[in-house]
């Protein structure tokens, strides 16, 4: 396990890697005037050549990526063009509210989704039926339109939790309930069918199977064969996508964080993005880029550690 | 009975919401509020004080700096860390006095040796406004309360830019300081929470104590939210979570209205057609005052007002606000909307099949506005073709790189800012470099002020639009709004008011 760990963990560097000189290059040719929009739109020409020279815009490309590679290998990613702040400062503490968010998310969609999937699976009926719509309206329906309508009926109408705004749980535990519900609400509502209608196929599939059958007939207790063997094997496929709808709620963040104002990575990304800001967007690409590595490898220990037939090679 | 799922998931709300329901602290309900929650539609660009910016980024400063001069909402001119101001006759020598005992929050001293090196690095920074201290050749402390600044001509702006971020007053010991864009010291009122601001998202003010103009400390603790996202600042307004804000666009304001707020209207921009290339220089039709007063003609201002602000301004021909001295009633409705005249101006121009023009179509002009234009210009024989860029485009803009072009420009109190800005051949807007005998004479005469700077100005104004150097569209409102619990007054030319003209209502 440990030698799989380390392999992933080397090729998700080299991953790193090719994914920062794309970023880099893609981002700086595709964005002009960065030193007009750091100076100001009525900066004039003096003003924009001091800014070129103090961030060494007035270099070749290939040269600002070396030098930013070199410092970034030391831990250090600069400084943002705009705000000053430190790359690593920027995003690391905005990094810790959308992993709040995103972990609410994941976990919100994991206990709805095996409630749902189970009780498809054992009862069909009304349960089933609620799987298959909720899939489909899950899919159907944008994140920010779901975030606009809880906004507007939980915060504006019925004003039970604040309209935009991050509380810190350091703060006010209460706050940050408050806080999160309604972005977390929206970027799971999404994401609970499809979780659903996953366990649902795979506790079918299970079900199904001699080895089910046999510990049955042997009086088992019906709850302790559902949950004991049927789920536990079942678990495996719905880990898989719980892992994936991680990666998708992180992406989906950024529009969601934007609509409720949430100081997470998502404004971050945008507006750098948007301005052009190289330090930033770097820093952002890497952070979030190696999140989804480890998520990805903590999904394959978890897989291997629930189903010890599951072979990490 | 067995309880249903629906059943159980409204046992856990209403379990949770005990939990959740404390207020969302936006105000209070005694008579002065402990704190006071702005929105800010833009986001602080740097607290480095030799480059900062100004205009919807004063709120931010102003927290924190102080200017050597104030201005109020009228756009007087007050006493700030200087406490008295003098020009000698020719009007090139200003001598400022100083505030005596005043400290910066880290504890430093401000004297006229800290007010000249502030003074000088922000003539010799990277803020966009730098050039408006380009007059200022010297600056001296004849003594540790007196700085006397030469300049080259006269300035009939200084004083006002001394006001502004031209005149704020960093400690010397952030001058050198590698994190001076995120860590400001100042003089002024509040002093950042490090601890309690997100940047780039929330910026947290808390009082300081001892400060030399207590009157100005309106609220202990003061932050402002920014939200860039149009959508999430309106919820913010209709969840009761700012006291005021200046909102994105016009189309909110009835939003605003309908959540209890009150709205508070005063021109701010000019929006319109820039009509840059006056020398014909790359497109030789733009050349020609014909063709430019032709183009003028084909505006129906009411219906552009009505399409893209929902009525929230007024139509007009001259760039020229009704606060400054240069407005003339009369020029609003120089160019009444007449398709037939610009088509006869366009066939005296030589051009009977009318022209083309490319202009970019930019982040600041959703498409439906750019159709919209561009079709009315269409029906008098002036076709428009868009160019879509990035939201970068202002690099190539101010280079001469279309002809004309949409945008807004502030309209500033005083005439002069708006030569500077937007008319001497050197100003950034003036993006052809277009040097006209004619307004340069008029500038001479405006320099040194007086009723016949005064007089000059209005023959500027004049000059302009019968030369049709710009087609403007309407004056924009700038929206604030207010809570019951805060008033504000409008500053004159801005989008949002002085720090200290935002008050609680008893």
């Amino acid at each position: 396990m440990i030698t799989y760990s380390v392999k992933r963990l080397l090729s998700g560097a080299a991953l790193l890697a090719v994914l920062s000189v794309i970023t880099f290059f893609a981002l700086r040719l595709g964005t002009q005037g960065v030193a007009q929009q750091i100076a100001g739109q009525s900066a004039g020409p003096e003003a924009v050549a001091l800014i070129e020279e103090r961030y060494g815009l007035d270099r070749p490309l290939a040269q600002q990526f070396l030098s930013w590679a070199a410092s970034a290998l030391t831990g250090d990613l600069g400084r943002s063009w705009f705000t000053g702040q430190p790359v690593t400062e920027a995003v690391l503490s905005r990094l810790a509210v959308t992993v709040n968010l995103a972990v609410g998310s994941v976990a919100l969609t994991g206990a709805l989704g095996v409630l749902l999937g189970a009780l498809a699976a054992t009862r069909r009926g009304w349960p089933d039926r609620l799987v298959q719509v909720l899939s489909v309206l899950g899919q159907a329906v944008p994140g920010f339109v779901l975030a606009v309508g809880l906004v507007l009926l939980f915060a504006v109408q019925l004003r039970w939790f604040p309209a935009t705004g991050y509380t810190d749980p350091s703060d006010s535990v209460g706050g940050w309930i408050r806080s999160l519900t309604l972005p977390v609400l929206a970027l799971a509502v999404g994401s609970v069918g499809g979780v659903a209608q996953q366990v649902r196929g795979s506790m079918l599939d299970v079900l199904r199977r001699d080895h089910v059958r046999t510990l049955r007939s042997r009086g088992l207790p019906r709850r302790r064969v559902l949950y004991r063997y049927v789920l536990r094997n079942a678990a495996g496929p719905a880990l898989s996508v719980l892992g994936l709808q991680f990666v998708i709620i992180l992406s989906a963040a950024v529009v969601v964080e934007q609509v409720f104002s949430i100081p997470g990575l998502g404004p971050v990304a945008l507006t750098s993005t948007a301005r052009g800001d190289a330090p930033l967007v770097m820093g952002v690409v890497l952070v979030t880029g190696a999140l989804v590595v480890l998520v990805n490898l903590l999904v394959d220990l978890l897989q291997a550690f629930l189903n010890p037939k599951v072979r990490l090679s | 009975m067995k309880p249903s799922p629906l059943h159980a998931l409204a046992v856990t709300l209403a379990a949770l919401l005990p939990l959740t329901a404390c207020s969302n602290g936006s105000g209070s309900d005694s008579e002065q509020p402990e704190e006071l929650v702005v929105g800010m539609p833009v986001d602080l660009t740097t607290w480095a004080a030799a480059d900062a910016a100004w205009g919807n980024e004063a709120l931010y400063h102003q927290a924190v700096y102080d200017t050597l001069l104030r201005t109020d909402a009228q756009g007087g001119v007050e006493p700030g860390l200087a406490t008295e101001w003098s020009y000698d006759e020719s009007m090139t020598r200003l001598t400022l006095e100083l505030r005596e005992g005043v400290t910066f929050s880290d504890g430093t001293a401000f004297d006229a040796e800290v007010a000249v090196q502030n003074l000088l690095r922000f003539r010799d920074g990277a803020s966009e406004n730098a050039a408006n201290l380009s007059s200022v050749v010297e600056a001296e402390a004849v003594d540790a309360d007196t700085v006397e600044l030469t300049l080259d001509a006269p300035d009939p702006a200084l004083l006002t830019y001394l006001s502004h971020n031209a005149g704020l007053q960093a400690s010397p010991e952030t001058f050198d300081a590698e994190d001076a864009q995120v860590r400001p010291v100042g003089s002024g009122p509040y002093v950042l929470d490090e601890e309690a601001t997100v940047v780039s998202s929330r910026y947290v003010f808390t009082a300081r104590e001892d400060y030399w103009d207590p009157e100005v400390q309106l609220y202990p603790k003061i932050t402002m939210q920014y939200y860039p996202d149009a959508t999430a600042m309106l919820n913010a307004v209709k969840g009761g979570q700012v006291n005021v804000t200046n909102l994105h666009s016009s189309s909110q304001a009835a939003d605003a209205e309908s959540a209890g707020y009150d709205v508070h209207l005063s021109p701010v921009n000019w929006k319109g057609l820039i009509l840059a290339d006056r020398g014909g220089e790359v497109e030789e039709a733009v050349g020609d005052v014909r063709v430019r007063q032709a183009i003028n003609h084909a505006l129906d201002r009411e219906a552009l007002l009505d399409a893209m602000d929902h009525g929230y301004g007024e139509p007009t021909a001259q760039i020229f606000g009704p606060d400054s001295e240069a407005y003339a009633e009369a020029l609003d409705d120089a160019y009444p909307y007449d398709p037939d005249r610009a088509r006869e101006l366009l066939e005296e121009a030589g051009y009977p099949d009318g022209i083309t023009l490319v202009q970019p179509q930019t982040s600041f002009t959703p498409a439906s506005e750019f159709e919209l234009i561009a079709g009315m210009l269409a029906e008098s024989g002036i076709d428009v073709e868009a160019e879509h860029v990035g939201s970068t485009f202002i690099g190539d803009l101010l280079g001469g790189a279309w002809p004309t072009f949409r945008f807004a420009l502030n309209q500033e109190p005083l005439p002069w800012m708006t030569y500077r800005l937007a008319i001497a051949p050197d100003s950034a807007w003036n993006v052809y470099d277009v040097e006209d005998p004619t307004v340069e004479k008029l500038a001479e005469r405006m320099r040194l002020g007086g009723e016949d700077g005064a007089a000059a100005s209005r023959e500027l104004n004049e000059y302009l639009v019968e030369q049709a150097w710009f087609a403007p569209f309407y004056r924009l409102q700038g929206i604030v709004v207010t809570d019951g619990s805060t008033d504000a007054t409008h500053k004159v030319g801005y989008a949002m008011p002085n720090l200290w003209d935002i008050v609680p209502v008893s």
